[in-house]
């Protein structure tokens, strides 16, 4: 357990360490010295092959969930490791049911590489103004807590594909 | 809940000044403050905030004993207009496919209604309309505060953050149209609905066109308690509710069971809530509406009032959104205008709908003594009643005249279907003065049962029967 606990902590500092460039804190660069061991056995393009410890570890995270409140927004929206597609979609919109399972869709393929936060628009009214939302359904694509990309309105399961590609960054 | 405004004055000066003094000083946090995001308030807020002024909207909904609260957009987006209207709908629907057999559509066994599908489709869209007037504020730059506002004094708001009219009535207490178009819709979906009246029904309107709106109804299947003042409601084991009421012409006292009840008799303004009678606003003491000028201002400097919640005004949506607007402008030193109450036309969407424009048939009688009036009329049946063997009794046609020189139109009843499009042309052609030969001078379009308002020719005065036919 210690030891799945040990490669999945600098398994995620690594991530951090590839996006992060500039960052270049006496911590940091300590980390990364030390992790200079851990990346030859950690191999960054294909985890599932070399690490299948961290698997389950990083699939247990959810990939889709429903926003509970501004809180739980920043820790898993803003502060979140992947990127993240945020949905804002609303009870009474139409083509948001239609898109909702799609987007589940698209990110299922990516498994575990991106996340979703689904915002209802109703019960977060605050939120979804403040990310400038106003015909639903809109999604947001954000990248260590900027908002990269993001559409209005449905998509077909290709444009969708395509998106979450961009946003992830292959 | 109707609109109550502020506004500071500092600006009255000089326009050149008012940049100025907000920048140097900004003694006063907002220009404009409306308590209330309803009809009025959001159009205020909103043409305010588009003529540069800083605005804020208080909107807050107090919860029902049983918890039910609504979001911004006030009473006609949420228990009011949109709701009556789409139930309204939803009754007209089933009769619609009561019809259709006798069109030929092959509908088997009978049609039942099914009330949660219905309440939650509405919902939805009265959520999506919430959500509109969300984004709109925002995209006018207006604040929006979902907090309780009251006045502190006339400068000063103060807001509360924190902690109705829902239940389906199998009776209700009133003669308001909100009485009749609830009753209405209630029936139409299969209800078995009574309206217990005290006194007349759909009061302040032409009493004759009020009689044709709930002889349909009681046709249609409501059923009513004339006369009859409630007394006592006693809660039963089973859950029903037992009324014990007295019958003001007979003196006797009856009782019967139901299973909801619905009170639907009339508006009663929040003025405690918020701290009028501190403040010294004078309120109209029957109604507790503030009293108002032609200008919309209260008794107090810097506070006006316009919606539901001031006297003597329509409780509609339309006049309110005009009014706010206007006041707005007002305000902004762009314009002088103020709001004509006049002419505003109107309907009640009962089962068989009343739309009208001007003056009621008293009213004109008043005004100009019966012989200064002549008043056309007509009985017709619309053409879709007649496969469908409907009963067309109540559809009628009163247009209410100057007796000499031109003629001039002083009000226009129509009962029938979708008298609210029917009526709303003809009250542009009221607003521009339209007179009896104007009328005559239109050509009609065929076959409808707008046309048969322009066909009007026989008076009451000759005592003809006034019953007309199509072609």
């Amino acid at each position: 357990m210690a030891h799945r606990l040990l490669v999945r902590r600098m398994w995620t500092l690594s991530v951090k360490d590839i996006r992060c460039l500039s960052t270049s804190t006496a911590a940091s660069s300590s980390f990364s010295t030390s992790l200079q061991s851990a990346k030859t056995r950690v191999s960054f393009l294909s985890p599932s092959r070399t690490l299948p410890h961290t698997l389950p570890l990083t699939s247990r995270r959810e990939v889709s969930f429903n926003v509970q409140d501004n809180e739980d927004f920043t820790e898993r929206v803003i502060n979140s490791e992947l990127p993240v597609l945020v949905d804002f979609h609303a009870q009474w919109c139409g083509p948001c049911k239609i898109l909702g399972p799609r987007l589940e869709k698209a990110i299922a393929k990516q498994k575990g590489r991106v996340a979703m936060a689904k915002v209802d628009i109703d019960d977060h009214t605050d939120l979804a103004i403040e990310y400038g939302v106003s015909a639903v359904p809109t999604v947001i694509a954000m990248r260590g807590g900027d908002v990269v990309d993001h559409f209005v309105g449905i998509k077909d399961d290709d444009e969708l594909d395509s998106f979450v590609s961009k946003v992830i960054g292959q | 809940m109707a609109a109550l405004c502020r506004g500071r004055h500092r600006w009255k000066r000089t326009h050149c000044l008012r940049v100025f003094t907000r920048n140097l000083t900004a003694k006063y946090d907002y220009d404009l403050v409306v308590i209330g995001g309803g009809s009025g308030g959001l159009a205020c807020s909103k043409e305010a905030a588009q003529l540069g002024q800083k605005v804020a909207v208080l909107d807050y909904v107090e919860p029902s004993a049983k918890g039910t609260k609504w979001g911004l957009g006030g009473t006609c987006v949420n228990v009011g207009c949109i709701p009556k209207k789409l139930m309204h709908q939803a009754a007209l629907l089933g009769t619609a496919v009561k019809d259709a057999k006798k069109y030929g559509w092959q509908i088997s066994g009978t049609v039942c209604h099914d009330w949660p599908t219905m309440a939650e489709a509405i919902q939805n869209h009265v959520r999506s309309l919430n959500w509109g007037h969300r984004v709109q504020l925002q995209d006018k730059k207006v604040k929006y505060l979902n907090i309780k506002g009251s006045l502190l004094d006339e400068h000063t708001v103060k807001g509360l953050t924190k902690a109705g009219k829902e239940i389906p009535g199998a009776m209700e207490h009133g003669i308001t149209n909100v009485a009749l178009e609830c009753a209405g819709f209630l029936t139409g979906i299969g209800l078995d609905t009574t309206v217990m009246v005290r006194s007349i029904a759909l009061r302040g309107f032409d009493q004759q066109m009020a009689g044709l709106v709930t002889d349909y109804m009681e046709a249609y299947g409501t059923k009513f308690a004339w006369k009859c003042v409630p007394k006592r409601v006693d809660k039963l084991s089973s859950g029903a509710l037992q009324v014990t009421w007295t019958n003001t012409q007979t003196g006797a006292e009856q009782k019967d069971t139901y299973d909801s009840l619905l009170w639907a008799v009339g508006r009663a303004p929040e003025t405690k809530a918020l701290g009028l009678d501190k403040l010294g606003i004078q309120l109209n003491k029957e109604t507790g509406k503030l009293i108002v000028g032609a200008d919309e201002s209260t008794s107090v400097p810097n506070i006006y009032a316009f919606g539901d919640i001031s006297e003597g005004r329509p409780e509609l949506t339309p006049t309110a959104i005009k009014a706010g607007k206007l006041l707005a402008r007002r305000l902004a030193g762009q314009s002088t205008e103020l709001m004509d109450y006049d002419n505003v036309a109107t309907t009640v969407f009962t089962p068989l709908e009343y739309g009208c424009v001007g003056l009621s048939e008293e009213e004109a009688e008043k005004r100009h003594g019966k012989d200064g009036i002549e008043i056309y009329h007509a009985f017709y049946k619309p053409l879709e009643f007649t496969v469908a063997e409907r009963d067309a009794s109540q559809c009628y046609i009163k247009v209410v005249c100057e007796r000499g020189g031109d003629q001039k139109i002083l009000g226009l009843h129509f009962t029938g279907p979708n008298a609210g499009e029917v009526t709303q042309g003809f009250a542009m052609g009221f607003q521009c003065g339209a007179t009896y030969s104007h009328l005559l001078q239109t050509v009609g379009i065929h076959p409808t049962c707008a046309e048969e308002v322009v066909k009007v020719s026989i008076t009451k005065r000759s005592g003809l029967d006034a019953t007309v036919t199509g072609c």
